[in-house]
């Protein structure tokens, strides 16, 4: 693509000079990028290197002297770990609730703001904060909508249903996350389906309409199918958020004292991640740990590719290319 | 703008209903909780559970919760860390995408998947190994990490600025190049002032990033040089030990608050540096 808009270099008949250039042009490249390129190798490709090794040894994240190499026992362990299958089963079901209600509701943001409607700036923003605010504050304004003593989702909840007082945080702890993570989450999602929804040439929608399509045709028959590229990137990125779950219930604690009291979330909560960061944070088995969170990326990685396998078939890139 | 106003006047009833009646229960729902903290924020602490709304707003809440947490210092340090990460890593990320999006080197492709590549891997996975990386280099307890971070740059904004930099047209460089500048003189002269939106949507994300962030402040930093965002995990309290959930939703709501201004100031430009740089590459 660059070459062909070059003009062809007089250099051309002179190999040497020709590969001189090609050398300093690299070089430059190379210079260019060497600061990201360090740090990859130094904090990118070496820890990630250093942590495999770490998953087939007994490392406590302290002592090198007693290191020992246990070959497989750690991933043997992690398979059987009936913790890690059962805070696996939990990442998955909350994966499968808040991955399609999530894009639903961006997908809806996105087209109610869309619209022709004043004010239209106001709303993109009430949508789009709670994606901004962060994770801590995110947490505790919901910790105390949903107090059962001093939150006001109990009491309008009161109004029409005078004796549901649940404690939501003990009661349904996974209910809340959910929607905790939908309400974050939104905004995000809402602004790359809006961009989406703005790159569909308006001509479209209105050839279609001459030729007497109803609305709910040009949904279906224009409109979705030329949204199908930002449809497969939100679903992926929800996927792998999903999948990573961890701060939020780590803060989402019944407590009042605080939001993470150093100890484990309800076990409704307790997803994958949060198994993980425990064994090695809180427990000391930094070798244990990194074969779990390998084969947390594996499933991230195997689930990744098998939707880009799907996509052929069902997500449209259009006929330019 | 007048034609879309005149086309919600002209528009039936029903039309209207239907156009607006969604949008503003969805932002009934959204901003409700945000509403209530604001509310909480200005009650008196025995109002908590008994009053619905308080009586006389009470904004001493506000003054207690910077008085009551040494807020001023944690807000310092997390401004400090957000500010130094924030810079070095645009800055840093900028270079490199003008580098992959105008030089030539063997294995550049490659390396560009490999940009991409790190994204992808779970944050813990990396973060692990580099915790004990950084407890063995003994720069735990110390900004040191995210000076680190910064600059070997984000992967991220290099993906950004690649893609927005692949458009700027090439005879500039060209012409740039006939005057004598080199490539380190062709990015600080016409690729970084021309990359306006682009540096703004990126810095705001990192400086957000590093604000918002509670994991890695609370496993690297101690009590002492610890960011804002650890303090407000824990709530204020009274001298006998119960929990002021007034005061502590005030602190929340100064947590947040100089973001909120800085975002509402701001979005016009972040959108815009996101839609031009596009996702579809």
């Amino acid at each position: 693509m660059a070459g062909a808009t070059q003009v062809l270099p007089r250099s051309l008949s002179r190999p040497a000079a020709w590969r001189r250039r090609g050398v300093r042009r690299a070089i430059t490249f190379y210079l260019l990028i060497s600061p990201w390129l360090v740090g990859f190798v130094l904090l990118g490709a070496l820890p990630l290197a250093g942590a495999f090794l770490m998953s087939f040894t007994n490392y406590d994240g302290l002592n090198l002297e007693y290191v020992s190499f246990v070959g497989a026992d750690n991933y043997v362990r992690a398979v059987a770990d009936p913790d890690a299958q059962y805070a696996l089963g939990r990442t998955l079901l909350l994966m499968a609730v808040i991955v399609p209600i999530g894009l639903i509701v961006q997908l809806g943001l996105a087209l109610m703001v869309n619209q022709p409607i004043r004010f239209s700036n106001v709303f993109r923003t009430i949508f789009y904060l709670p994606y901004v605010i962060p994770v801590v504050a995110a947490v505790w304004i919901c910790k105390i909508f949903v107090d059962p003593t001093g939150g006001i989702l109990n009491a309008l909840i009161g109004t029409v249903a005078a004796g549901f007082n649940p404690r939501w945080l003990v009661e349904y702890p996974t209910a809340v996350l959910a929607v905790l993570t939908i309400w974050t989450a939104a905004g995000g999602g809402m602004v790359v389906f809006l961009a989406g929804l703005q790159g569909i040439p308006a001509e479209y929608r209105e050839a279609a309409m001459i030729d007497g399509a109803s609305r709910t045709q040009v949904a279906r028959f224009i409109t979705l199918p030329l949204l199908t590229p930002v449809i497969f990137f939100n679903l992926v990125t929800g996927i792998i958020v999903a999948l990573q779950v961890l701060v939020q219930p780590m803060l989402l604690s019944p407590g009042i004292l605080g939001l993470n009291p150093g100890t484990v979330p309800p076990r409704d909560n307790y997803f994958y991640a949060v198994h993980a960061y425990i064994e090695i944070f809180t427990k000391q088995l930094f070798g244990y740990g990194s074969a779990l969170l390998w084969l947390l990326f594996a499933v991230v990685l195997g689930l990744t590719l098998l939707l880009f396998r799907t996509s052929r078939r069902w997500v449209f890139y259009g006929v330019e290319q | 703008m007048s034609v879309s106003v005149l086309r919600a006047r002209r528009a039936a009833p029903a039309e209207t209903a239907f156009r607006y009646g969604p949008v503003l229960v969805a932002a009934a729902l959204f901003a409700l909780p945000i509403f209530w903290v604001l509310v909480v924020s200005l009650k008196k602490q025995s109002e908590y559970s008994s009053a619905l709304f308080p009586a006389v707003p009470q904004f001493v809440n506000y003054e207690l919760a910077v008085v009551l947490a040494d807020f001023g210092r944690y807000a310092a340090n997390s401004l400090f860390l957000s500010g130094a990460y924030a810079l070095l890593a645009v800055l840093v990320s900028a270079l490199v995408g003008y580098g992959f999006a105008r030089h030539q080197g063997p294995g550049r492709n490659k390396l560009f998947v490999l940009v991409i590549a790190t994204w992808m891997v779970p944050n813990l996975v990396l973060f692990v190994p580099q915790f004990v990386l950084f407890a063995r280099l003994g720069i735990t307890n110390t900004y040191w990490p995210w000076i680190l971070w910064g600059l070997s740059g984000s992967p991220f904004a290099i993906f950004l600025f690649r893609q927005f930099f692949s458009s700027f047209p090439r005879e500039l460089d060209d012409a740039a190049e006939v005057d004598g500048a080199g490539p380190l003189r062709i990015f600080l002269q016409i690729y970084l002032p021309n990359a306006g939106p682009v540096l703004a949507a990126s810095a705001i994300f990192m400086f957000l990033w590093v604000w918002g962030d509670w994991l890695y402040p609370a496993l690297l930093l101690h009590q002492d040089n610890t960011t804002l965002a650890v303090r407000m995990a824990n709530a204020y309290v009274d001298p006998r030990g119960n929990p002021l959930q007034t005061v502590t939703m005030a602190g929340v709501v100064l947590y947040v608050l100089p973001l909120i201004l800085f975002f509402a100031f701001a979005q016009r430009y972040i959108v815009r540096g996101i839609v031009t740089t596009g996702i579809k590459g």
